[in-house]
This record gives structure tokens, C-alpha cells and sequence, in this order.
């Protein structure tokens, strides 16, 4: 089942649905690489929270997403990883090491925002 | 309560996510609280995995048990494929290191509390792991 | 009354068959009991009523007995299973479902607060009046009579064996419940401002504990939207590299969640012995006291921008 991306201004929102097979994840790191191109968006929110469970794969993946995203200009935050799910992750050593994460949609917008300004004024 | 035997066929990646489904209701039904829950149906999700990738086809066998007094979860993960050379290799805890494992294994371990693998090269390999409640 | 506690109790009695046939044994049940007690069947049968009333009679008149005595829902319950278990006593048919009727009886006695000894008394004052009756019944053949008797209080004696296991089993397990509400208040989770909490540890941390830790940390995160905790080890008893271990992952498993940890209490001793055991520090950050752990997380807090002079972010960077 192909997970819907919301366009939100220069913004993209993706929320996982649970029971989602490697494909679909492939499927949407394909779409998101395409539509952040297409879009020239600056920022991706994938929305984990309905996940029951991230396993080595999903967090490859969410990992490549991220750094497909930024070679295309846009930064990625991860939101809504439950605490059990972030206890079984670091217990199996999957780590999201250069990926930002937040608590959930609001945080993830807010901290979007931040970086986004931040990368304007960043650097020398 | 009689321990009924679930089969889960493993042939691709579609079966990862109903090897999880199945592992998360037994385990409600055994009594396991909701932490414990994903902790199981996360280290099946990585065992299942490596039947898909690795053995292209396997199966994995959910069954309740008990032990003086104590209920629990039995996952059997086997497959016939390619086998694994070097097991303790691949059972080397790298977790201190942060490197990300290779096949999942000791982090699979880490996750359940009695972990065994047997594995022959040409033959194949079974790994068995339990989770007890508290 | 809930099936979980049920299935669980069941579970940890162990009535499968074989257990089953030991509790016979020990109560020396032998199969000639079965023809004695179908003797004085009708007797009990036709008396149940009775005998009823006279286990309930008597607990109505111990001060102990009141919380299943006064409690009507429940004593009606009680009255009603009794009445089924009088019957069934003397049917002959001691296999899985009598004795689940035995622990769903000695469960309700459990929520009832009933007394082992209130108990025992009242099962006592109950067997003497069937006992009564069938001498009674038998006064042409007295030797008949008591055997009769006997076989009957062999399974009476199955009958107080289940109960009285299932009264110390629900008694364990609120003894176990009320050890993990002491664990988890042991060790409160301070919401400094927004955004910022304060988790000082004190005592002893095994797997266990680790575990609450976690869990409870996590959970406030989430509750409070907190972007920095500031986890104060000091009065920790002893961090050897497992309990350096525990830390490391509690805080990497609050990084996935969006909030940052400080580690304050890490006195140069320890930092440096948990060096020599190999253990990697540099995933979390350290402070020496809490005070310095505050101020760092309030400087972080105040951060907006986030790539400015190479400083620390204000949010969760996994």
C-alpha cells in the first residue's frame, strides 16, 4: 500500500501506515527523492508513529531517504518513534546517527524550521 | 492450555510482516506486556529477514510454553539455504562499536531472553529463541 | 471476575493431569473412595442448601470474614459457587474443570480479603455438619458411615490444598505489584520548565531498574514534549560498564525521540574508570554537577539557530 505525501508549502509530510513490506518503503523513498526534486522542497516529515516496529531494514531505509533528500537540497526529520519501538532499536544497535528526529508532527515542523533558517544564516 | 503451533511460511518480504503480525498475537495471548510485545515481534521481524535475504525460503514456528510456572513465547526460525560459516563471527556483539550488524543476530539476542542457532553451510540453519514473562 | 488473573493463577498452579493425579496422591484418594462417597451422594445433595447456610452463618459471625461477608456482590457470588461446589464434591468427577471451579472460588476469596485460617474454620464447621448427618444416616452401620466420611473429606481436603494455593498465589502477586508501584515512585521525573526535565537517580541500578528507568523517562518525554533531560547519577551507588551501559542506551533511545541527555554526576574518578573499561562516552554528554548540567541545558534550550559557531542544537540531533 503506497503511503500518501502531503505537499505542504515548500514541505513534504509523509505519515507510515503500520504493516508496511519493503516495498512500499522502497516505494516511497523513490517518490519522496522524485517529489523533492520536482517540488525543490526544503524540508521532509516522515511520521512514524503508527510504526509498531523499526526493524534494521525500515531504519536503513529511513536513513537513505534522509540522505536522498538532503543531496536534493531538503532536510528530513523523523517524528513519532514510540518508546518501546526506540528501546527495541537501540537494544538491536539500529541507530539514526545524523538524522534528525522529534518527538512528533508539531515538534518535527518546529525543529524543520529552525534548521531550514539556521542552514540560511549557517556557515561562514 | 494446550501450546498451539503457529506456521508461518517465509518466502518473501510480505511474510516478514505476518511472521510479526502472528508473533504479536500469540504473544498478547501468552500475556506479555506491551513493551515486551515489540521487543518479540522486532527480533522476528530481523530473523524473518534473514530467511528472506539470505535462504530466498524457510519458515518460522510460533508456539506458547510454560515452565514452573512461568508462560512464555517459542520462536523457531529455520530455512534451508546457504548456512552460516562462521557463527560466532556473526554472533559477535558489535553493539559497543555502533558498526550496524550485518544479519541482526546478537541484537536478536539481546531482544529475547534464551537465544541458540545451529547452522551448517549447504544445509542450512534453525534458530531457536524464547521470551518468558515476568 | 477478569480471566487474566484467572488463566495466570490456573497457569501457575500447574493443573495439568500429572499435577492433578499428585494432588490425589497426596490426599490418599484411591478409587474405592469413589463407591463410598456415592453412598451418602444424595445425602449432600439434598442437605447442600443447608450447609450452605451454615458456612456462611458462621463467617457472618467473624469479624475478619467482613470484607466478603458485608460485600453483597460478592457474597452472593460466593453463596452461588459454594451450592455448585457441594454438588460437584460428591459426583465422583475430579478432573480439570472441578479443580478450575476450586480456583475460581479461591480467587473470589482472594478479592474478598478472605483470611487462609477464616477459611479454614468455616470449611471445618461445614465438614462436622455433613459428618453429623451422615452418622446420623449410618447409625445402624457406624464403620460405614465413617468411611464414608473420610473418603468424602479426602476431597475436602483437595478442596482446602487448591484454595488455600490460590490465596498465597494472589497474595504474591500483590505483593509484586506493590514492589513495582515502590520502584517506580523511588524514582520521580521533575519537569524543571518546559521542555526540560530532571531525572535524578539514586541507589542501586540493576537490569531491572534500568529497564523502569527507561520506560519511565521515555513515557515523560512523550507526556511532557521534553527536548532536554538532565539525568543526575550522582547518587548512583556503583557505575560499572553495565550500568554505563544502561545509560548509554536510555539516551540513545531519547535521541530517537527528539530530546537530548545530559549526564551530570560524573565525577573524574568515574569518567576515567569507565575510559579503562572500554566504555564509549562519547554518545552521551557529561557534566560534572547538576548545576552545570542545568545551565548547559537552558543554553541549549535558548538556541534557535541551529549551525551557528559549531554550538550544540537545541533539539535532538539522533
Amino acid at each position: 500500500m503506497p503511503v500518501p505525501i502531503l505537499k505542504q508549502g515548500d514541505k513534504l509530510i509523509a505519515s507510515l501506515q503500520s504493516d508496511l513490506d519493503d516495498k512500499d518503503l522502497m516505494q516511497l523513498k523513490d517518490e519522496i527523492a522524485e517529489k523533492v526534486g520536482r517540488f525543490k522542497s526544503r524540508g521532509v516529515i516522515l511520521d512514524v508513529s503508527i510504526l509498531d516496529v523499526l526493524d534494521s531494514f525500515a531504519t536503513r531505509t529511513l536513513r537513505t531517504i534522509a540522505e536522498t533528500a538532503r543531496l536534493r537540497g531538503a532536510e528530513t526529520v523523523i517524528v513519532g518513534i514510540q518508546p518501546d519501538v526506540a528501546v527495541a532499536m537501540v537494544q538491536l544497535g539500529l541507530t539514526l546517527d545524523g538524522v534528525l528526529t522529534a518527538l512528533d508532527f508539531e515538534e518535527g515542523m518546529e525543529l524543520l524550521l529552525a534548521t531550514i533558517e539556521g542552514s540560511h544564516h549557517g556557515g561562514g | 492450555m494446550v501450546a498451539e503451533e503457529t506456521y508461518v511460511p517465509i518466502d518473501r518480504d510480505g511474510d516478514i510482516v505476518s511472521a510479526r503480525q502472528k508473533a504479536r498475537e500469540l504473544a498478547t495471548h501468552v500475556g506479555f506486556s506491551g513493551s515486551d510485545l515489540t521487543l518479540i515481534a522486532t527480533a522476528i521481524s530481523e530473523v524473518a529477514r534473514n530467511i528472506v535475504v539470505y535462504a530466498d525460503h524457510g519458515e518460522i514456528v510460533l508456539s506458547a510454553v510454560q515452565r514452573a510456572g512461568q508462560r512464555g513465547i517459542l520462536v523457531i526460525a529455520r530455512d534451508e539455504g546457504p548456512g552460516i560459516p562462521d557463527i560466532e563471527r556473526a554472533m559477535r556483539d558489535g553493539f559497543s562499536t555502533g558498526r550496524s550488524l550485518g544479519l541482526g543476530l546478537p541484537g536478536a539476542r539481546r531482544l529475547m531472553d534464551e537465544f541458540e542457532i545451529v547452522s551448517e553451510v549447504g544445509k542450512g540453519t534453525t534458530i531457536t529463541m524464547r521470551k518468558w514473562t515476568r | 471476575m477478569s480471566n487474566g488473573p484467572l488463566l495466570s493463577d490456573l497457569e501457575r498452579l500447574q493443573l495439568n493431569t500429572h499435577d492433578i493425579e499428585r494432588r490425589k496422591a497426596f490426599v490418599d484418594f484411591r478409587p474405592d473412595d469413589l463407591s463410598r462417597i456415592a453412598a451418602i451422594k444424595d445425602l449432600v445433595v439434598h442437605n447442600a442448601d443447608r450447609y450452605g447456610v451454615t458456612f456462611f452463618d458462621h463467617l457472618a459471625g467473624i469479624e475478619e470474614a467482613a470484607g466478603l461477608t458485608r460485600n453483597r456482590n460478592l457474597l452472593e457470588q460466593a453463596k452461588r459457587l459454594k451450592h455448585e461446589h457441594l454438588i460437584a464434591m460428591v459426583q465422583g468427577d475430579y478432573g480439570r474443570e472441578y479443580m478450575e471451579q476450586r480456583v475460581r472460588l479461591g480467587v473470589l476469596y482472594s478479592r474478598a480479603g478472605l483470611d487462609v485460617r477464616v477459611f479454614l474454620g468455616a470449611f471445618h464447621v461445614l465438614m462436622r455438619a455433613v459428618g453429623v448427618d451422615v452418622m446420623k444416616r449410618f447409625a445402624a452401620a457406624p464403620a460405614d458411615g465413617f468411611e464414608s466420611f473420610i473418603s468424602l473429606k479426602k476431597i475436602g481436603f483437595l478442596d482446602i490444598g487448591l484454595i488455600v494455593d490460590v490465596l498465597i498465589a494472589e497474595r504474591e502477586r500483590t505483593i509484586n505489584v506493590q514492589q513495582d508501584a515502590i520502584r517506580e515512585l523511588s524514582t520521580p521525573v521533575l519537569q524543571l520548565r518546559e521542555r526540560l526535565l530532571i531525572l535524578p537517580i539514586i541507589g542501586v541500578i540493576d537490569s531491572m531498574r534500568a529497564k523502569q528507568l527507561t520506560d519511565g523517562m521515555l513515557g515523560s518525554i512523550r507526556d511532557k514534549r521534553a527536548r532536554i533531560v538532565v539525568m543526575d547519577i550522582t547518587g548512583v551507588a556503583a557505575v560499572d560498564s553495565k550500568v554505563a551501559n544502561h545509560l548509554i542506551q536510555a539516551v540513545a533511545a531519547a535521541r530517537l525521540m527528539g530530546a537530548n541527555v545530559i549526564v551530570t554526576g560524573v565525577s573524574a574518578d568515574v569518567a576515567q574508570s569507565l575510559v579503562a573499561l572500554g566504555v564509549d562516552l562519547r554518545s552521551i554528554r557529561t557534566m560534572n554537577d547538576l548545576q552545570g548540567g542545568l545551565e548547559e541545558a537552558e543554553r541549549m534550550l535558548g538556541y534557535k539557530v541551529v549551525y551557528a559557531d559549531g554550538a550544540s542544537p537545541a533539539f535532538g540531533r539522533a
